[in-house]
């Protein structure tokens, strides 16, 4: 039995308008699909099939484990829009280190690791330590990753025919048609870990403070500079482990595996309740806005709906998203003004 | 009204909130005159400029501009030729400067802008100043001296009858504030009329024509400079009700416990002073004269070039917040809502947050900073409906309580207080005092910085002068007094 008071404290929640938007749109989808090209017969609405669940969560868990580490830049008031083009770089590189150099699985991982935080550092560097923005900086190296991607690759994706297989040929079967991937578990058990940071580590708390008032996060006895720089390097370790695990899924290393990676992203951080000016979001809500984007796009894939329209409906999503939370912003603006 | 008056105010009042602060004001400006306005911290000065400048609309009287009665907006005093320059600087620093003279009222041939022509004008304007600035000049490579010549230039281009500055040779060098003074009598001479504020009394003395002295608002008196001396103005200037002073009970005073010796840094010269446990070190000043930076130097939030640090005689390196925060000090910063508060996070994340840098385990438990934050919320009297409201809806004075709050959990055992009770109203001020006193009563040290003179002369067993930069005088027991302090702050060479 579930008391009056629990409900209170779930409805108070600071997720849960967002939990609710999940669950109605999961509902309508699935009852469009029912009644509009199922003639109403429950059992063959691919929607909410085990099968079709698993998928989704499958082809949501790279977007979602980039998603972590960016929330926390983004709570930090910082943004990376790096991190696509470093996804195909990372995975060439890495591919080729497999291949051509003959490195073990064991080496190739730790390689891509400390490359990838090595340059994000540098990155963070150059960010917390001049007035430029993230925004700028972020770009410039978005666009050397795409450069050094076509170098090692000429263009052309790089095949680890049977290696690295250890995350993408991993399943947690449940029931026959109900299994949970490598790659899914490696999001939950990042989730728990980065959520579990920001909740219990004075790093996590800091990470609030610097994106609330970095002033006075300074004044506070932050040392603001250095923990914009290792959120950043932190962000590059995530990257590096999303896109082996993409890579070891499709068994290549390609030089567009990570291309517009950073738009649904940051979408996605956006849509689950972060603020763009920082200070403000949450683990569990960048996940819900991971499967709420994804959710969707499988769902208007079932039903049919032509590619180019999916985009406009994503966009518009996002659009809604965002003008809801600036007016919510906005309601708590003017009860401070009238205070 | 005789003719050659240009601006007159008659019977203005205005007040704000809780503050009535000008009432029945009578002020009268001659063609060509150069009128200065007196006045300690707070006396309104800023106030009236916004009045002349039409920024701030009287509640009550009249305003006469050239034997017409008006009514001021921003706009049309600029219209009328009344052009304010402002302290701090309103030029767009990456254009060039007869650009910014010419800012949305550019010349032009009748088909486009005319910029050889601005440029010649602009010319022949920075010639008459006596300026060696180019028009082509970018104004944001010019100095303080510079940008305020161009100001002034703009007033010219614009034609302006009237030109209103308010402190304008702060950060000056010397020949700057020379060259300055010589424009200003130039444009005097040929017939343009000069409000004029500085807490600079020598450059009073040296320009003025007439000096006007205000205290809270009213009209003290009005003197041809020939009648003024240094003695009068500062008598006009200080005296308040004894009503202001809240009266403090002693404690008792123990052995140093922070000290420093030739403090130098950005803004600050050579500094040196002790404060002991159960003490309050009042820093008095002029808005200027170096007390903020003082502060940030002795907090590390800004570096200082040399000087030691010593706390309970032992020498140590404060080189930022942290490594201050570690040797047990704190700051409450002047401005709470850009510096002091995470205003969009809870009370459970404001408060907790300093004490962080005072151990070295990286966990932080919800759990724990919840109950810091309520111990701090009930021992402070904290106005919340608990630790998971956001600071921003708290009033004024319960976030400076939030703000002390967030020290008091670092256990600090010296405090810098930068302005303690600016923008709060009474009741709250009187609270922050006793837990002021209170934390002399625990043996803290408080090294408090204030503008408001009732607060600094009750509270403090000491009061430290600054002045452009210096510590120029240490008042105590009955030293201190508004004369003694207003005589050092104001001072400059004529002491």
């Amino acid at each position: 039995m579930i008391s009056t008071n629990t409900i209170r404290r779930l409805m108070r929640h600071e997720n849960i308008s967002l939990f609710l938007v999940l669950l109605f749109i999961v509902v309508v989808f699935a009852v469009v699909e029912l009644f509009g090209i199922r003639g109403g017969n429950l059992s063959k609405v691919a929607f909410i099939q085990p099968r079709n669940i698993s998928n989704v969560l499958m082809q949501i868990s790279t977007t979602g484990i980039l998603a972590l580490s960016m929330c926390l830049i983004m709570i930090s008031g910082g943004i990376d829009l790096s991190i696509g083009q470093m996804m195909s770089f990372l995975g060439t590189a890495m591919a080729t280190l497999l291949r051509v150099y003959g490195f073990s699985e064991l080496g190739m991982v730790l390689t891509g690791l400390a490359l990838a935080f090595v340059l994000q550092l540098f990155m963070g560097y150059l960010i917390s330590r001049t007035k430029l923005e993230p925004f700028i900086v972020s770009l410039a190296f978005m666009t050397i990753y795409k450069g050094l991607t076509y170098l090692i690759s000429n263009g052309s994706e790089i095949t680890i025919t049977d290696k690295f297989t250890f995350i993408g040929q991993t399943y947690l079967s449940i029931t026959d048609r109900f299994r949970i991937g490598m790659p899914v578990i490696l999001l939950i058990g990042l989730s728990i870990i980065m959520s579990m940071t920001l909740k219990y580590t004075k790093f996590g708390r800091k990470v609030y403070a610097v994106g609330g008032n970095s002033n006075a996060a300074y004044l506070a006895g932050i040392d603001v500079k250095n923990h914009k720089m290792l959120l950043y390097g932190l962000n590059g370790l995530f990257v590096a482990i999303a896109t082996m695990s993409l890579m070891s899924r499709i068994g290549v290393g390609s030089p567009l595996m990570g291309e517009g990676k950073e738009i649904d992203v940051i979408a996605a951080v956006v849509v689950g309740g972060t603020a763009l000016s920082g200070g403000k979001g949450n683990i569990w809500g960048t996940l819900i806005g991971v499967l709420l984007l994804g959710i969707i796009s499988n769902a208007l894939n079932i039903l049919g709906v032509a590619p180019y329209w999916q985009y406009i409906m994503s966009g518009t999503l996002i659009l809604v998203a965002v003008v809801l939370s600036y007016l919510n912003s906005m309601r708590t603006t003017t009860a401070t003004a009238n205070k | 009204m005789p003719d050659d008056m240009i601006l007159e105010m008659r019977g203005i009042s205005k007040s704000f909130p809780g503050v009535k602060l000008f009432e029945n004001f009578d002020f009268r400006l001659e063609k060509g005159q150069i009128h200065c306005i007196c006045g300690e911290n707070g006396a309104g000065k800023s106030t009236l400029i916004k009045m002349l400048s039409g920024a701030y609309a009287p509640d009550d009287g009249d305003i006469y501009f050239d034997g017409k009665k008006v009514s001021l907006t921003p706009h049309s005093a600029m219209g009328m030729g009344i052009q304010t320059i402002y302290q701090e600087h309103t030029l767009f620093p990456l254009m060039k400067v007869y650009e910014n003279l010419y800012v949305n009222q550019e010349l032009t041939n009748g088909i486009a802008i005319d910029a050889p022509r601005m440029i010649d004008k602009a010319a022949e304007v920075l010639n008459y100043l006596h300026s060696n600035i180019s028009p082509l000049d970018v104004v944001g490579r010019l100095g303080s001296g510079g940008q305020k010549t161009v100001e002034i230039a703009k007033a010219l281009i614009q034609e302006s009858k009237v030109i209103i500055l308010d402190e304008p040779t702060a950060s000056f060098s010397q020949t700057e504030i020379d060259h300055l003074l010589t424009i200003i009598r130039k444009l005097a001479g040929g017939g343009i009329s000069i409000v004029y504020i500085s807490h600079h009394l020598e450059e009073v003395f040296k320009i003025a024509d007439r000096v006007t002295v205000i205290r809270d608002g009213q009209k003290i008196n009005s003197y041809d400079l020939k009648d003024l001396t240094e003695q009068i103005l500062i008598h006009d200037m200080v005296g308040r009700d004894v009503s202001q002073f809240y009266r403090r009970e002693e404690t008792s005073i123990g052995e140093v416990i922070f000290e420093v010796r030739n403090l130098s840094g950005p803004g600050v010269k050579n500094a040196s002073l002790i404060v002991r446990k159960g003490e309050l070190l009042g820093i008095a000043g002029m808005v200027g004269s170096g007390r903020t930076e003082l502060a940030d130097l002795l907090f590390g939030v800004k570096k200082a070039t040399s000087g030691k640090f010593l706390i309970s005689g032992t020498e140590v390196k404060i080189g930022s917040p942290f490594s201050a925060i570690r040797h047990r000090m704190c700051y409450i910063t002047e401005d709470r809502q850009s510096t002091g508060l995470f205003l969009i996070l809870t009370l459970d994340r404001n408060i907790p947050i300093a004490s962080y840098s005072r151990t070295r385990t990286p966990f932080a438990m919800p759990k724990v900073d919840e109950r810091i934050s309520e111990k701090y919320i009930e021992s402070l009297k904290i106005a919340t409906t608990g630790v998971s409201q956001k600071a921003m809806f708290l009033s004024g004075g319960n976030q400076q309580k939030v703000v002390l709050a967030k020290w008091f959990a670092t256990n600090a055992d010296i405090f810098i207080f930068d302005e303690p009770t600016r923008g709060i109203d009474v009741g709250a001020k009187e609270e922050i005092y006793k837990i002021m006193v209170e934390l002399l009563r625990q043996g803290k040290a408080i090294i408090m910085i204030s503008s408001d003179m009732p607060e600094l002369i009750s509270l403090s067993d000491r009061i430290i002068v600054m002045n452009s930069g210096s510590l120029v005088a240490e008042l105590q027991n009955t030293d201190i007094n508004e004369v003694n302090i207003l005589k050092n702050s104001i001072g400059g060479s004529l002491q």
